[in-house]
């Protein structure tokens, strides 16, 4: 009996810390950027923390259709040397 | 035609006249495809993100054409063949995409700065 007190407590508080958790959006769908543009080192840097890897939508929020326009930016930025491909 | 966006770094060891006599010549070339240049923009000299043979920084310049794919071939050959020409990239862009204003006020003079802050 104990036990399942226990683990009935625990998946509680598990679910209270994710419905407190700060709902995610997508930054793009949000500002209604039209485009996202590989020139635009500093929007993309929001993207690309330290080691220069593309931030996952898991993390970010973005959207589906966004984070496959925001990949091909980032990439195409990278090929033309105005992202590092890693950095340490 | 198609529009195309195209971007060529050179050796910063160029001086402008020399990237000015390259800039002549390529739209001289689109313009004998039966193209247009719509846009010259010149960026001047940034840290380049990564190394790039053994530049630190080129000279960037952004073209914008409308032109047909003929002509954007051959405006890459010219590219490869100039040797002071260390990275191209030449994007066609879709839809009419609107103009987005660049989160960056003057890319020239700031980011080679924050650039090197980082590494």
């Amino acid at each position: 009996m104990d036990s399942r007190d226990r683990d009935r407590t625990k998946k509680k508080q598990f679910r209270k810390k994710f419905l407190f958790r700060k709902k995610k959006f997508c930054k793009f769908c949000e500002e209604k950027i039209p485009y996202i543009d590989y020139k635009d080192v500093r929007l993309l840097q929001g993207f690309t923390p330290e080691r220069g890897k593309i931030f996952p939508r898991r993390i970010s929020g973005t959207c589906a259709k966004h984070q496959r326009e925001l990949m091909q930016a980032i990439k195409r930025a990278r090929n033309i040397a105005l992202l590092p491909f890693t950095a340490d | 035609m198609v529009k195309y966006e195209s971007i060529f770094i050179t050796d910063p060891a160029a001086t402008d006249d020399e990237v000015a006599g390259f800039l002549k010549g390529f739209e001289d070339s689109i313009s004998a495809g039966s193209g247009k240049v719509l846009k010259v923009e010149r960026w001047g000299k940034r840290r380049l993100a990564y190394r790039v043979g053994r530049h630190e920084d080129g000279n960037y310049t952004l073209l914008k054409l409308e032109c047909p794919p003929a002509a954007a071939r051959e405006l890459e050959r010219r590219y490869r063949m100039n040797d002071r020409i260390i990275k191209y990239l030449t994007v066609r862009l879709d839809k009419d995409l609107p103009e987005v204003p660049l989160a960056q006020a003057a890319p020239a003079a700031e980011t080679p700065a924050e650039s090197s802050e980082k590494e």
